[in-house]
């Protein structure tokens, strides 16, 4: 070996070690978060985790500390050529208790530790005494949030450590062959210790030979070598080719105190050659050749008895640089309600990245639904509604949970039936959040005025009237969608004038003993002064019988291509006004009992008729899909987008008829919807005060009744308000134009 | 035994049992020793069950909206707000410097003794951790995985897509990209994404039934990693294919989960 000679470049170079950077996995807040509520609870004592760091990383990573999971097993195995680190973690019940611990004597406290053991000769047995970490953390279980903070203590010389010889390669100062000696060497040792890396060793090496040794051996390791230099090994984590990692710095201190003076030759060792062991497999093919190696001039620490612990240094800096702790918001995957929200839109993302790549999701996700009814349909619209990922469901019913509910309406139990059972528009509301706690859900308990059923009995009634109007029309502005599921027919004919007012698009679903029908509402077109669409005709209201009105719709225009503006409500097929349609029925017409799939049904198809309807590019003034289109090129990435859905249990099968808006409409046609906009409560007291003959008076119904002696004109208008009859219906004994309603 | 349509004339299914499967892992870690590629037997506590396990970095973009920085500002920001007034905690951000000013107290790192790093380099790194589970409904492999910051946080699915890149997103689309799933991890109870083991016999019974007809052996984890593992970012070199052998049919083992070796080879 050629003397030593300082390299006139680094005269006054000093040694710099690369920091830890803390790495934590996801696991490691799992585990501390069970360890919190089972174990430790409220107990701030210090805790022994365990850490590993690892020596061959590419370059470019940085040079990490690893807590995973298995952290709390302090005797647990250490992954593969992983050296492991005791730490000590100060957990605190407060953020204030984070906040306010004495760093520095928590340093301090650590500094000391290692230096007794370096002192007490501990350090020289067992070298891993010299490199530990201090974990200080605050979880906060209720946001998910923790804040921690590392320190990596190690003890400083206060003028630094001397460079004499620049780091270089091992490749540069190493053989082959002695290269492949340090190896075996090193892997020998880690089998004769057991562990699956060995942070520090002896080295010592002749042109042909390379040995190693552990610390503790440094008595019986050849002592010659020490009349020139000694050199050591270090497991090094770092990667950069100038800088060792920080391991070493607390061996050059135990080196330092140890052996300065030696005992036996009396000779002054103050150079020390460290190789920083780098042992990196690419591929399956392992190399130590990027290891470095380079000499110091050790300073003289105090040795006198009384030395007190040197300065230390090793709370580790915050990702902007400086001195502070940091915290990691883990909500998203901890909090199990984010987790809900997050599969649920990860389950509904799938279905867009496997089926259908255009669909756009937040449409639908971000769409207000208001579901008048929390019936049967109510509760299974609200389901596919959540299904879809809808957050946003408002509910309205003023009935309450009866004991035979819960069988047919998913969104109740037994339990809500006791006591003369709960109101259902909040019961449901509250089953939805329970389902999944992302949703914004509401119950209102509300009548809905309905014409033909008086309300002006008393001040106070006609006032309770005023609210539950006004009270709908906000519901009906704060939302996007509103579905009709009520149970009786006349309980649909205000929201229908409001939201039509409103332009809402309306989806309307009502259930007979094995028939349905779900239809979405024609969407007026915005408001516009002097909109004169064909279909709103002035209140000459004869006009629809003339010759000239058909030559205005060509045939083909009756069954397909209506525009969605174009096309009718609930009761544009009637030729009567809505009623009191509970009074003077038979038994047979009161009957709400439909075969018990069918609300299912009937459900499921009224959300994804909604949902098809919001994909469309024009959305509700989408030209109305026909059965007949069911082989053409469809219009929405989901397929058609028809006007009604009927469909006939009994025989398994489903139309898609399409019918225009009747201009003698009870609840759609202009008349009324100016009525309602110019009159307000006034008009509509008024409907829900008279027979049903004020809105055939009214739209002009009565007249076209006084007219209809004449058969041909008869028939004229049924295939005018209700085309879909002579197509699909008509051969169907359930399916006049009088559903039963659910 | 990997059971194929061939051998069993009414199974039309290609199922791979426990058993196989565990043996297959140890041929699978024995190889992966060599390589010294990380795959690690992880056994769970207090059980007999355990998966295959591994860790590997990278970079990935982390979108500005989900900067764990910015959380943390807020959040210190609102946390302190809950503090009594006027008080400084020794971390609020006033201003960009106070709160070093505020540490400077009784931290003081300026020895000289630590090169200066640019924190950048520890900002973007990602680990990526995969583990490999036997699934009893589907009897296939199944690979979960997640991604996490160093600080221990765990990326959304689109945080991980951001990090695959541009050329190889539209294969993955169409491929089994598609199958990924959020779960519970089944062993460990935390959330996993998953490629999802529904389609895993569609695209395993052809490599098996090719090997059958040409009497070769197939190990199932390797051929089936060597398949889905690039989907998610990990690297499955071809030695795995090549030196990898088939569990031995004449000789089975009695059943045990792979030895877990901690020892340096
Ligand atoms: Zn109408």
């Amino acid at each position: 070996m050629a003397a030593v000679s300082v390299d006139k470049d680094c005269a006054d170079q000093k040694l710099q070690f690369a920091p830890f950077s803390s790495a934590l996995e996801a696991g490691f807040w799992h585990q501390l978060t069970q360890k919190k509520l089972n174990d430790y609870r409220l107990d701030e004592s210090p805790k022994n985790i365990k850490g590993y760091y690892y020596n061959g990383d590419p370059v470019g990573l940085p040079t990490r500390l690893t807590l995973e999971f298995s952290a709390f097993e302090v005797d647990g195995p250490t992954p593969v050529r992983c050296c492991p680190v005791t730490g000590t973690l100060f957990n605190t019940n407060t953020l204030e208790a984070f906040k306010t611990s004495d760093k520095k004597a928590l340093l301090e406290q650590q500094a000391k530790e290692i230096w007794d053991a370096i002192q007490s000769g501990a350090a020289l047995d067992d070298p891993s005494l010299l490199c530990r970490f201090l974990l200080l953390t605050y979880a906060d279980l209720k946001k998910y949030h923790y804040f921690y903070w590392f320190c990596f203590p190690a003890l400083c010389f206060s003028d630094g450590i001397k460079i004499l010889k620049e780091p270089a390669t091992l490749e540069q100062i190493f053989s082959p062959r002695q290269t492949a000696a340090l190896q075996s060497g090193y892997d020998r040792l880690c089998s004769e210790t057991g562990t699956s890396a060995v942070p520090y060793f002896l080295v010592k090496y002749t042109e042909e030979d390379v040995e190693v040794a552990q610390l503790r051996d440094w008595d019986s390791f050849d002592n010659a070598r020490r009349t020139i230099y000694v050199t050591v090994g270090v497991y090094d984590p770092c990667t950069l080719p100038q800088h060792p990692g920080w391991p070493l710095r607390n061996l050059l201190f135990l080196i330092a105190c140890k052996w300065y003076v030696p005992k036996a030759t009396g000779f002054l060792l103050d150079v020390l050659e460290v190789v920083c062991f780098r042992d990196r497999t690419l591929q399956g093919s392992r190399n130590i050749q990027h290891s470095i190696v380079f000499q110091v001039k050790l300073p003289l620490p105090d040795l006198s008895l009384n030395a007190v612990c040197p300065k230390s240094v090793g709370w580790e800096k915050n990702p902007k640089g400086a001195m502070g702790p940091r915290m990691v918001n883990l909500s998203e995957c901890m909090d199990p309600k984010r987790l809900a929200e997050s599969s649920v839109d990860l389950n509904l993302k799938l279905m867009r990245w496997r089926l259908v790549p255009s669909l756009n999701l937040d449409k639908v996700t971000s769409t207000k639904c208001l579901l008048l009814g929390a019936g049967t349909l109510g509760c299974n619209v609200a389901r596919t509604l959540m299904g879809w990922g809808v957050r946003h469901i408002t509910l309205v019913d003023n009935a309450k949970i009866s004991y035979s509910n819960p069988v047919r309406q998913p969104l109740y139990e037994f339990e809500d039936c006791l006591g003369g059972g709960k109101a259902k528009a909040p019961a449901a509301a509250d089953r939805l959040v329970k389902i999944f706690p992302g949703v914004v859900a509401e119950g209102h308990v509300m009548s809905i005025p309905m014409p033909g059923h008086p309300v002006n009995f008393s001040e106070g009634t006609m006032a309770q009237a005023r609210k539950d109007v006004e009270h709908l029309e906000k519901l009906i502005s704060e939302h996007d969608v509103i579905f009709l599921l009520m149970d009786t027919r006349e309980s649909r004919w205000l929201p229908t004038v409001i939201a039509a007012s409103k332009r809402k698009l309306v989806v309307n679903s009502a259930l007979g003993f094995d028939t349905f029908v779900v239809m979405r509402h024609g969407l007026k077109k915005p408001c516009e002064p002097d909109d004169s669409s064909p279909s709103v005709s002035s209140s000459t209201s004869s006009s629809s019988s003339t010759p000239a009105e058909p030559a205005q719709l060509p045939a083909a225009s009756l069954f397909s291509n209506i525009p969605g503006h174009r096309l009718g409500c609930y009761f544009c097929n009637d030729v009567v006004a809505p009623g009191d349609s509970t009074r003077d029925r038979t038994l047979d017409q009161q009957c709400t009992v439909s075969r018990p799939g069918l609300a299912m049904i009937a459900g499921a198809l009224a959300v994804e008729l909604m949902v098809s309807i919001l994909q469309h590019s024009e959305g509700g003034y989408a030209v109305a899909s026909s059965s007949d289109d069911r082989m053409n090129e469809p219009p929405t990435s989901l397929g058609l987008v028809p006007h009604q859905i009927r469909g006939f249990l009994s025989r398994f099968d489903n139309v898609l008829p399409a019918s225009l808006a009747f201009d003698k409409c009870t609840a759609c046609s202009q008349i009324v919807l100016d009525s309602y906009e110019k009159g307000g409560f006034n008009f509509l007291s008024k409907v829900f005060n008279s027979s049903h003959s004020f809105l055939e008076d009214l739209t002009g119904l009565t007249q076209l009744h006084q007219e209809t002696q004449n058969a041909e004109v008869c028939m004229r208008t049924a295939i005018y308000t209700a085309a879909y009859t002579l197509q699909y219906i008509v051969q169907h004994k359930h399916c006049n134009t009088h559903y039963l309603y659910m | 035994m990997i059971a194929c349509g061939h051998s069993n004339d009414q199974m039309s299914s290609c199922v791979l049992d426990e058993e196989t499967f565990c043996r297959c892992c140890q041929l699978f870690l024995e190889h992966s020793h060599s390589l010294c590629d990380g795959w690690s037997w992880q056994l769970v506590k207090g059980s007999e069950e355990g998966y295959l396990r591994k860790v590997a970095l990278g970079n990935v973009r982390i979108r500005t909206s989900s900067n764990p920085n910015q959380i943390t500002d807020q959040y210190i920001q609102g946390a302190s707000s809950d503090q009594r007034q006027g008080r400084t905690s020794p971390f609020t951000p006033h201003k960009e410097n106070d709160d070093d000013h505020n540490d400077e107290q009784y931290y003081d790192d300026d020895d000289g003794a630590v090169c200066c790093m640019q924190d950048s380099r520890s900002s973007g790194v990602i680990q990526y951790e995969y583990h490999i589970l036997y699934s009893y409904s589907y009897q296939t492999p199944v690979l979960y995985f997640r991604a996490s910051t160093l600080e221990g946080r765990s990326l959304s699915l689109e945080e991980v897509w951001d990090g695959v890149h541009p050329n190889y997103r539209q294969r993955l689309q169409h491929g089994p990209w598609d199958t990924i799933t959020q779960q519970e991890h089944p062993l460990l109870g935390q959330s996993f994404f998953v490629l999802h083991p529904c389609r895993t016999e569609e695209f395993m019974r052809p490599v098996l039934q090719a090997a059958l007809e040409e009497h070769r052996q197939v190990n199932y984890v390797v051929t089936w990693l060597s398949v889905v593992g690039p989907v998610v970012g990990l690297d499955v070199p071809l030695s795995y294919c090549t030196k990898v052998p088939a569990p031995s049919h004449t000789s089975p083992s009695p059943l045990q989960p792979p030895a877990l070796q901690t020892q340096p080879d």
